[in-house]
């Protein structure tokens, strides 16, 4: 668990004084209480939540609401902009992989996904990444699985928390670098101090 | 004065007072009636369209510029943040099918005034001689109606116009850049570094970001943000480049307007304006010249739903050319793990370029080639590069948890043009009730061959700069071709000066026209075409 303390003391959103007004609405945004669940069921919340905590390994606290950014989007019909022909579009892809998940989950443990062990959902969670490019629950599952995690990572890594524990200071505008060369670093950034 | 001033002011028309935008300018801008007949309707407003308002309007055409997406305000609209700068790209529905699919969106596709170029990534080399005559020269791609000499006077005005900074330019015709190059962050050190290690010649730049003051454009700071849109006002985009002049000399720009098909005569044969969508009404722009500059998507997909009585399969689409020929570059990323913090996100994330394998090996297997560059991924991209190795859970955060120390080079690799690969129309609407395009995508043997002979060249870099440990993910990188210009109608679906072979009042003036790529960033091959295009016009 070493890695989750490599920079010391570094919090990103110490400096937005020195972030423009618009940005600093942006980011800032993240930090207080996300939207209420407006696309998701109730069943799928669950679903997706246990889903997220497990790709993420999300901690209960402080607890980046990546359930409520995916909903969010697809609430609002933010998509990539592209679907793959096998795929139907995101918000009915998840809606279908969530509930292909509550199926396995009821198949095999005889609980619904959402009330699983960690090391259970882990199992039914690795069997989709693993399947690659056959089908599951009728849909490519190399597909499923690259939904999953790029809305997934694009909520969590957009999130200052997640910046905080890979040294990246987020924002730079106006301020901008002035260090910019190998081992160097700007005032306010943290040196890692490594696992 | 500056001689670019003369016949481009954009730079001097930008605000000097630390806001981005002249709002008079756009205030007091010149709007025009839909039943007034213009000289000419652009649809599109990117780095094709862009150039052409403004060679136009300076040539005293009444000229409109359609955009589907909004006039942006860098201070308001733009964020210093990857997550928040989504409504940069296009995400209007999409399909893409084949055996190699491509992703869009964030990859490729702008939308906005400025276009895609307001979040590429900066980068304006030129097409190289040989690219112009792959078939002949190499019994691959396509010769193009055109030469690099026909082309080159235009390289050279928009790279002053952008303007561009780099070291001196030692492939391709050999030239230098109007600006020196600027300072590398760490990835392009590391870059640099194996380059020298193992005696391949590598270069910094050539980047559209004036170093030091340009007009009233700022030095950049290298914060990094290229990809989200410049701030700064210092990368070059249209916004800032092309449209303030063209607004200067009476353009019109109709944002948030959505063109939806072309109107062609049937007794004349020649069109006589645009049907488009704006705040939810349909309306008619009459005009007496029509020029798509919508980029390798669109474009195919306007014209392929403007059919009519006359051209049943889509406009311009006689001899079934319309839509294919697309080409993506094959961009596979390989990074490597280094004990020095590197911070790649400092900098303009391409800044260091090697092009000697650029063209035709006759010792390799494959024809044509690549280039490599130094690219940036910011987290939420890093993470995509990580995941798709496969790492999840407590896994992957720890892997993203050594971001720091990672650099990272991106190649580009010449795909070449295949008929099937294509854009057509799949059976789905967007809200307008319009059919969305489908991509099919499928990799020859050829393609292949090139991408892995990119990978090992970046790993052998990235080892050579002393990288412990490499993973590379397959990318795809930038669009053309799906209209390409060409001798005939029977090859293509304009000609050299990208006017319609089958509608003589209607233009296609964007990366779509492209019949090869090279392993260059197209942005500027694009603008140059654009320029040489407004140029004939004029002449007519």
């Amino acid at each position: 668990m070493a890695w989750r303390g490599r920079f010391p003391g570094f919090d990103t959103t110490a400096q937005w004084r020195h972030w423009d007004p618009a940005t600093a609405g942006s980011v800032l945004a993240r930090l207080g209480p996300p939207q209420p669940i407006r696309f998701f069921t109730p069943e799928e919340h669950a679903t997706a939540d246990a889903l997220c905590t497990r790709l993420l390994a999300l901690e209960p606290d402080p607890k980046v609401p990546v359930v409520a950014m995916i909903d969010a989007r697809l609430a609002e019909q933010e998509t990539d902009g592209w679907r793959h022909e096998d795929m139907p579009e995101d918000g009915e892809a998840w809606r279908r992989s969530l509930a292909g998940l509550k199926a396995d989950a009821v198949d095999r443990f005889r609980l619904p996904f959402a009330l699983l062990t960690a090391d259970r959902c882990d199992v039914l969670i690795g069997r989709v990444r693993e399947l690659g490019t056959q089908p599951w629950h009728g849909l490519p599952a190399g597909h499923v699985w690259s939904l999953w995690t790029r809305y997934a990572c694009t909520a969590f890594y957009g999130h200052p928390h997640a910046w905080n524990e890979i040294g990246f200071p987020g924002p730079a505008y106006p301020r901008g670098y002035k260090n910019i060369g190998t081992d160097s670093r700007e005032p306010f950034e943290v040196e890692d101090e490594g696992e | 004065m500056n001689p670019v001033r003369a016949r481009n002011a954009s730079a001097w028309l930008l605000p000097n007072d630390g806001t981005r935008t002249n709002h008079r300018l756009r205030r007091d801008m010149r709007r025009f009636d839909d039943a007034d007949e213009v000289d000419a309707v652009v649809v599109g407003c990117g780095a094709g369209g862009g150039v052409v308002l403004q060679r136009l309007a300076r040539a005293g055409w009444r000229v409109v510029g359609f955009d589907a997406g909004p006039f942006w305000d860098p201070d308001t609209d733009w964020v210093s943040d990857e997550a928040g700068s989504h409504h940069l790209y296009w995400t209007d529905p999409r399909v893409i099918s084949g055996a190699d699919p491509v992703p869009l969106g964030s990859n490729n596709s702008g939308r906005g005034v400025g276009g895609s170029m307001v979040h590429f990534a900066g980068y304006v080399p030129r097409l190289h001689p040989s690219d112009f005559r792959t078939l002949s020269r190499d019994g691959v791609g396509a010769d193009w109606p055109i030469g690099y000499g026909q082309l080159k006077p235009y390289y050279e005005a928009i790279e002053q116009e952008l303007p561009v900074a780099g070291e001196y330019w030692p492939w391709g015709e050999p030239h230098g850049y109007p600006h020196r190059p600027h300072p590398v962050g760490g990835n392009g050190e590391i870059f640099l570094r194996g380059a020298e290690k193992l005696g391949i010649t590598a270069k910094v730049g050539p980047v559209a970001i004036p170093n030091g003051r340009f007009g009233n454009r700022p030095h950049c700071v290298y914060r990094g943000f290229c990809l989200q849109g410049c701030k700064v006002n210092a990368k070059a985009s249209p916004l800032i480049t092309h449209i303030p002049d063209a607004l200067a000399h009476g353009a019109e720009i109709r944002a948030d307007s959505m063109v939806a098909r072309i109107d062609v005569d049937e007794h004349s044969g020649l069109t006589t304006g645009v049907h488009y969508i704006r705040d939810g009404c349909q309306r008619f722009q009459r005009s007496r010249v029509v020029i798509v500059a919508g980029y390798s998507i669109e474009t195919p997909r306007l014209l392929l739903n403007s059919a009519s009585r006359r051209f049943p399969d889509g406009l311009c689409n006689d001899f079934d050319q319309v839509g294919r020929y697309v080409m993506v570059q094959g961009a596979p990323q390989t990074a490597g793990r280094f004990d020095a913090e590197i911070r790649m996100y400092k900098a303009p994330p391409p800044e260091v370029t090697s092009e000697e394998f650029y063209e035709t090996d006759p010792e390799k297997p494959y024809r044509r080639g690549f280039s490599l560059q130094n690219v940036s991924p910011m987290p939420i991209t890093w993470a995509e590069h990580v995941a798709a190795q496969g790492h999840w859970g407590e896994d992957l955060r720890r892997m993203m948890s050594d971001y720091v120390h990672w650099a990272c080079f991106g190649a580009l690799c010449e795909f070449l043009p295949l008929p099937e690969n294509r854009i057509t129309l799949a059976d789905e609407v967007d809200r307008h009730g319009l059919p969305v395009a489908d991509l099919s995508y499928s990799q020859c043997d050829n393609d292949r061959e090139l991408m892995n002979a990119a990978r090992e060249a970046m790993e052998d870099l990235l080892h050579a700069a002393g990288a412990d440990d490499v993973m590379t993910i397959g990318r795809y990188a930038h669009l053309v071709g799906g209209a390409r210009m060409a001798a005939d109608e029977h090859l293509g679906v304009v000609d050299a000066d990208c006017r319609s072979f089958a509608v003589p009042n209607l233009y296609i003036v964007d990366g779509s026209v492209l019949p090869t790529q090279g392993a260059a960033n197209p942005a500027l091959t694009i603008m140059a075409i654009a320029a040489r295009a407004a140029s004939r016009m004029n002449r007519r």
